[in-house]
This record gives structure tokens, sequence and C-alpha cells, in this order.
């Protein structure tokens, strides 16, 4: 079997964000970046699914030079090989880019299973995966907390709103794309990391894909005009009563925001 | 893209030369957040060693980045091991002397000094943490003045007879009734000549003395008294040859100073994280620490002594070839300097959080119990200090170089 990872490289979570001047992203210069989170998921739940029954871990990811960092942890993680679409020409690729270039890949890598993350920590668009599954002709299905595979088809148990539980069966290729904390992320032991030296790392561009001209900042249907932080003083509200009382609001709050 | 010399010399980044460093640190970063930090506090209080965590730490590979790869390590250099080291003692000192016993004092040094029988037979389980290691220079009486250790052997036949105690030794046990496995230890085999011999539990005559308690700092490494009455070691037992002791300790006294100065790096680090943090948060007279004068001393004078400690131990281990001698004045010199700073740092942490740092809950006043032994094991300030004198007298060129 083999399953593809789709990993984003995105801003460190304790990195000092500062908008660029144009407004148009923000500033990368000297920030670290690491691999979005809940792409971190969807690697261990392929490389669970590799170590309980043999399967080959290929990762993907779209990026500039320091993407290779990104990879190369995935490597030392257990990960096979890696494919790094590196081309400033995919700079500025709308979410429908992005998954032309990954279909591209999958196209030529011919994976049973694409595992992604549901969403981006930088762009929280959640668009890719479906977008993906669509232009390969995939099942696909969305916000997954478990998965499991018998018999040639793949159940995913999805999380639904008010956190109830759904469990799907997709049958052939499918595009999954998982919700974080589904399982505990391991770290790359050394003799990971020794053996990610010897791992192949395989470089593409754009025009290799076929895609010159269809994908970038030129093809892009979606451009980000501005983005700013939001206006300070809002949002706010401080409780007041006993200790009980504020716990018992506290709690209330909680549950009308629906996040117990 | 420009590939001048000036730009990649600018992107070169000391603290994590090659992508295998990043992925190093990257693991410590996720295994001490993960693991380390949450059962500092209790084996501080226990005094106790945490012998799960270090099989762990074995099982990560961590105990082993600088052994060769056919022994089950990494292969990696002096600045992985100063990476391990600064790392598990930002959260962990205890545990992070244990780890440096074991892999700098006991197995690097048996890498270094040992032969292939020897290396086949015990480093793979030193890498894997199965059997636990250290190093037995010290004695009752003889500290400093390491070369008139007491400790005798004497050839009996295909054996020698070793006789002799040796005391503070990490590791000696990992607890108070279990001797630790296997060490290094330094005896003399004649006047003013010292060879070392590799001693296994297990060996009749070998056993655990006293247990050091109520330790200052440190409490999570177990430190022992080590007694060798009429201990037979056998010939194949003996590293090198006879009288090559001296030039093992020397061998690897650089990296043992080196790794210690590396902990102490680990202390500051979080001692300066811990009072950026605080001086935000707290308040008086209406206004947040960070903007009091004398609190701004503390946290800047700490980041300025640590960033400049940090870039000499991390460019002291760049230069360092483990299988050789020749950084004796930097080894000591990088300890000599790291140890105090860490020890400032977490002075200037309790300082900054008022007595709120004297308490365990905060964290800083571990740190600062454990940061005073890297003034003292491996070397104290006096010995760093008559060494370095020594060693600069006879190469004053070295002072430009
Ligand atoms: C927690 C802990 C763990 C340790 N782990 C180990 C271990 O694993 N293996 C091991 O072999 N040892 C270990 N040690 C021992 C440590 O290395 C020694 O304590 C250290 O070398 C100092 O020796 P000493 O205690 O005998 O002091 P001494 O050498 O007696 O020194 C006492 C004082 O006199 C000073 N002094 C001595 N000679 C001179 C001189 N010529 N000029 C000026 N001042 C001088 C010293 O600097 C010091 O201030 C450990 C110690 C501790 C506390």
């Amino acid at each position: 079997m083999k399953i593809m990872v789709c990993l984003k490289q995105v801003p460190h979570q304790d990195a000092r964000l500062d908008v660029r001047p144009d407004g148009g992203w923000i500033q990368e210069d000297n920030i670290k970046f690491e691999i979005n989170s809940y792409d971190t998921y969807a690697l261990e739940e392929a490389l669970r699914i590799k170590d309980a029954g043999g399967a080959e871990v290929v990762v993907v990811s779209i990026g500039p030079e320091r993407v290779t960092q990104s990879l190369r942890t995935a490597l030392g993680m257990g990960a096979d090989r890696a494919v790094h679409v590196k081309d400033p020409e995919a700079d500025a690729s709308d979410p429908l880019g992005v998954a032309k270039i990954l279909a591209a890949i999958a196209k030529a890598e011919n994976p049973e299973l694409i595992l992604m993350g549901l969403m981006a920590d930088d762009g929280n668009s959640a668009a890719v995966p479906p977008m993906l599954a669509e232009l390969l002709g995939f099942a696909s299905t969305t916000s997954v907390m478990k998965v499991t595979r018998s018999n040639g088809s793949l159940q995913a148990e999805r999380e639904l709103e008010g956190g109830a539980l759904e469990v799907v069966e997709l049958t052939g290729p499918s595009v999954l794309s998982v919700q974080t904390g589904i399982n505990q992320v391991r770290y790359a032991s050394l003799k990971g990391i020794m053996a990610a030296k010897r791992k192949p790392i395989d470089t593409k561009s754009v025009a290799d894909l076929g895609l010159a001209g269809k994908v970038g900042a030129a093809a892009a249907k979606i451009k980000i005009e501005k983005i700013y932080p939001p206006p300070k003083g809002k949002g706010a509200e401080i409780l007041t009563g006993s200790t009980d009382e504020i716990v018992n609001k506290l709690v209330g709050k909680i549950k009308e925001l629906g996040l117990l | 893209m420009s590939e001048s010399p000036g730009a990649s010399f600018r992107e070169f980044d000391l603290f994590v030369p090659t992508p295998e460093h990043a992925l190093l640190a990257q693991t410590l970063h996720q295994f001490v957040a993960r693991e380390v930090e949450p059962q500092a506090a209790a084996h501080d209080r226990s005094e106790s060693f945490n012998l799960a965590l270090f099989h762990r730490a074995g099982e990560l590979g961590l105990l082993s980045v600088t052994l060769p790869e056919e022994y089950g390590g990494a292969g990696l250099d002096a600045s992985a091991a100063v990476l391990v080291c600064e790392a598990l003692a930002s959260s962990d000192p205890g545990f992070a002397l244990a780890v440096l016993a074991h892999s700098v004092l006991f197995a690097q040094n048996l890498a270094v000094n040992g032969n292939e029988l020897q290396k086949k037979h015990f480093l793979p389980d030193a890498a894997s943490g199965a059997k636990i290691g250290g190093l037995c220079m010290t004695e009752p009486a003889v500290g400093t003045d390491v070369l008139a250790l007491r400790t005798r052997a004497v050839q009996s036949g295909e054996d020698y007879v070793l006789d002799g105690v040796k005391t503070f030794i990490t590791n000696g046990g990992i607890d108070e009734h279990t001797l630790g496995d296997v060490f290094i230890v330094y005896a003399t085999t004649g006047p003013e000549r010292i060879s070392s011999f590799l001693v296994e539990k297990g060996m009749a005559g070998f056993r655990l003395g006293q247990k050091w308690k109520d330790k200052l700092g440190m409490r999570a490494s177990f430190t022992a008294e080590l007694v060798f009455e009429g201990v037979r070691v056998p010939l194949s037992h003996r590293l090198g040859q006879e009288g090559e002791g001296t030039l093992h300790m020397m061998r690897n006294l650089e990296v043992e100073r080196l790794t210690l100065a590396a902990m102490s790096l680990g202390i500051a680090q979080r001692c300066i994280e811990v009072m950026i943090r605080y001086a935000n948060e707290r308040k008086s007279f209406g206004k947040p620490l960070r903007e009091h004068g004398q609190i701004q001393r503390y946290i800047a004078e700490s980041f300025a002594e640590y960033r400049a400690a940090r870039t000499y131990v991390y460019d002291t281990a760049r230069r360092m070839d483990l299988r050789a001698t020749g950084q004796r004045i930097d080894a000591d010199a990088t300890k000599l300097f790291a140890s105090q700073v860490g020890k400032r740092a977490a002075d200037h942490a309790i300082q900054v959080l008022g007595g709120y740092g004297y308490m365990g809950e905060y964290v800083v006043e571990r740190l600062w119990r454990d940061a005073k032994l890297l003034e003292i094991g491996g070397g104290t300030l006096e010995a760093h200090h008559k060494n370095l004198a020594k060693d600069l007298a006879r190469d004053p060129a070295r002072v430009r170089r």
C-alpha cells in the first residue's frame, strides 16, 4: 500500500508575526517554521498504518528551500521518501492551485490513500483536501478522528458539530483530512534521523508537473488583498462574583461556545 | 540566489550546524517538554534516579549520539553531545548529569580508549541504556589532585587485583540497593603509573558503599561510594596499555568539561526565560517589573552572558575532535565561564521572582541548587584556573589563535 501525506510548512507557533509593509502576507524573514500541526497527525496516522502492516509513506510539500527541513523531519520520523515542489512559480497559488499541484504528484505516485491535515494553522481555509479529491476522483471525507482498514475498504471516524462522532466507509482510493489530537505524534529517534540522511528528496518544478502557467499567482482566482491584526479592545469579558459564581458562569460560557 | 561566501557564512548556524543537528534539537525539544519536565520536580524531591526515563532516552538514541554507528550510536560529533546536555539540563540537570556520566564519561571514553572486543561487548548495551555506566576517578582523599590516587591494581596471573575506594560516583548505583552496571576505574599500577580498567557489577569484592544523601542539588542523579576489595579484573578488561590511564583521563576530560559547560547553558537558558516571562507579568509600583532598572540589569546581563557562553561552548564543540586531545584550554575555559554564568542566571532569576523564586513550584530554586555542582564536578573552578594559567604560560600565542 502506498500512502501520500501532504505537509505544509507554516510559521512556528511561538514565532512573532508581523504583517509585511504591503499588507499582503506576514514577514517571513527571521522567523522559524514548522510542519502544520494538523499535518503532523496525518503523518503519524500514516506511520501507524505503516508500522501495523507495512506501507510506503511518501511525504509531499510545496515551498521554498526551507521546506526541506520539514521534509527531513518527516523522513526522520519514518516516512520513506519525499517530494518537494520547489518553484517560485508555485508561490501565491490559491487553494485550487495547490490542489492541482498535489493532484499532479498523486497521479504520478498513484497512492491508495492520501492523508492530510484538516486545515493549515496559517491559512485556515480547509479547502485543499476536498479539491484534491475532486481533481483525482477519489473518495474523501474530512475532520477524521480515527482510520481503520478492513477488507479493502476504509472506515473513518469523523467528528461532528458539538463533538458527536460519525463513522463513514470509503471505497477505493481516498483522501482523508484529519483533526488534531487524534494520536500522540512521535518524534524522530536518532536512528530515524541518521536513516533520513540516506532517504531521497525528489525536487520538482511546476513545469515538471505539466502545470506551467496553470498555478501560482497569475492563475489564482483568489488573492489576498490584505491581512491585519484585529482591532484592540473588544472581546474580553470580566466575570464577577464569588469564586463559585465565577466558576459557574465560566462553565456556562464554555458550554455556550460549544467548547465542552 | 546569491552563493557568495559571505552569504553562506552568515547562514551557517553554529548551534545547529547540519540538518541532523536540527532534527536532534527538535526531538530534544519535544522529549524534554513531554517526558522530562513533568517528572523533574518529583525526582529532585525524592532524590531518586529515573531509570525508566533513562531507558526511554536510550530508545530515542539520546544516550549514544557520539558513539560509532556500528555499536548502535549515531556517530555524531561534540556539537550533538552539547545539544543533548544543554536541552536536558534546561529542565532536569540531575537527570542530565546521569546521562552525561553514562554517555560521555563511560561510553564515549570507552569508544575512544577501548579495543574492538571491549567496544563490541559493552557499547551496544550502553547505547540502548540496557546497562548503565559511570566513571571512577575521585577517591575519599583525592579529588583535584587525581594523580595522587590510591586505588591500586596489582597484576596476579591473568588478572589484576583491585583494592580501593572511589567516591562521589554518578550512576554508582541506580538506587540504594542496586549497583550500577559497569565502570571505567582509574587505578595505579606502579609509582606515577595510572591504568584504566572496566569493572562490572557481579565481580567478587565489588560493592556499593554509602549512598550520598541530602545533596544540595543534582538530586535526580544517584551519587555513591564504590568499594573494591580484592576485585579480580581480567586482563581483557584493561583499557589500552598499562600506564595509559593518564592519557585516557586527559582525552576524556575535554569532552566531559565541554558537556558539563553545556549543562550550565541549559540552566541559564531556562532561568532567563523564566525571568523574562515573570518580569512581563508581575507588576509593582504600577508597572511591570521589567520597567524597573535593577530588574532590567538582571535580565540583560544574564542574557548577554548566556549568549557569550553559548557561542564559546558551541564553537569549541565545532572544533573538537572526539578522538584527539588538544582542546584542553578551551575545555577548561568554557566550563570555568559557563558554570558561573549558569549559577548567576539562576541567582538572578530567584531575585527577579522574589519570594516566588524561592519556592519549588517556580523551578529556578532547583536550578540554582543544581547549578553549583558545575563549579565543582569534573574540575573545580580552581582546577580550571590552575590548568589555564599553566597551559597559557606554555603557549602564550594561544591567546590570539
Ligand atoms: C554530585 C557529584 C557528582 C560527581 N560525579 C563524579 C563521578 O561520576 N566520577 C568521579 O570520579 N568524580 C565525581 N565527582 C567528584 C568531583 O569530580 C570532585 O568532587 C572534584 O573533582 C573535586 O574534588 P574534591 O571534592 O576531592 O575536592 P578537593 O580536590 O579536595 O578540593 C577542595 C577545594 O580545594 C581546592 N583545591 C584543590 N587543589 C587545589 C590547588 N592545587 N590549587 C588551588 N585550589 C585547590 C579545590 O578547588 C576546592 O575548592 C562528583 C562530585 C559531585 C559533588
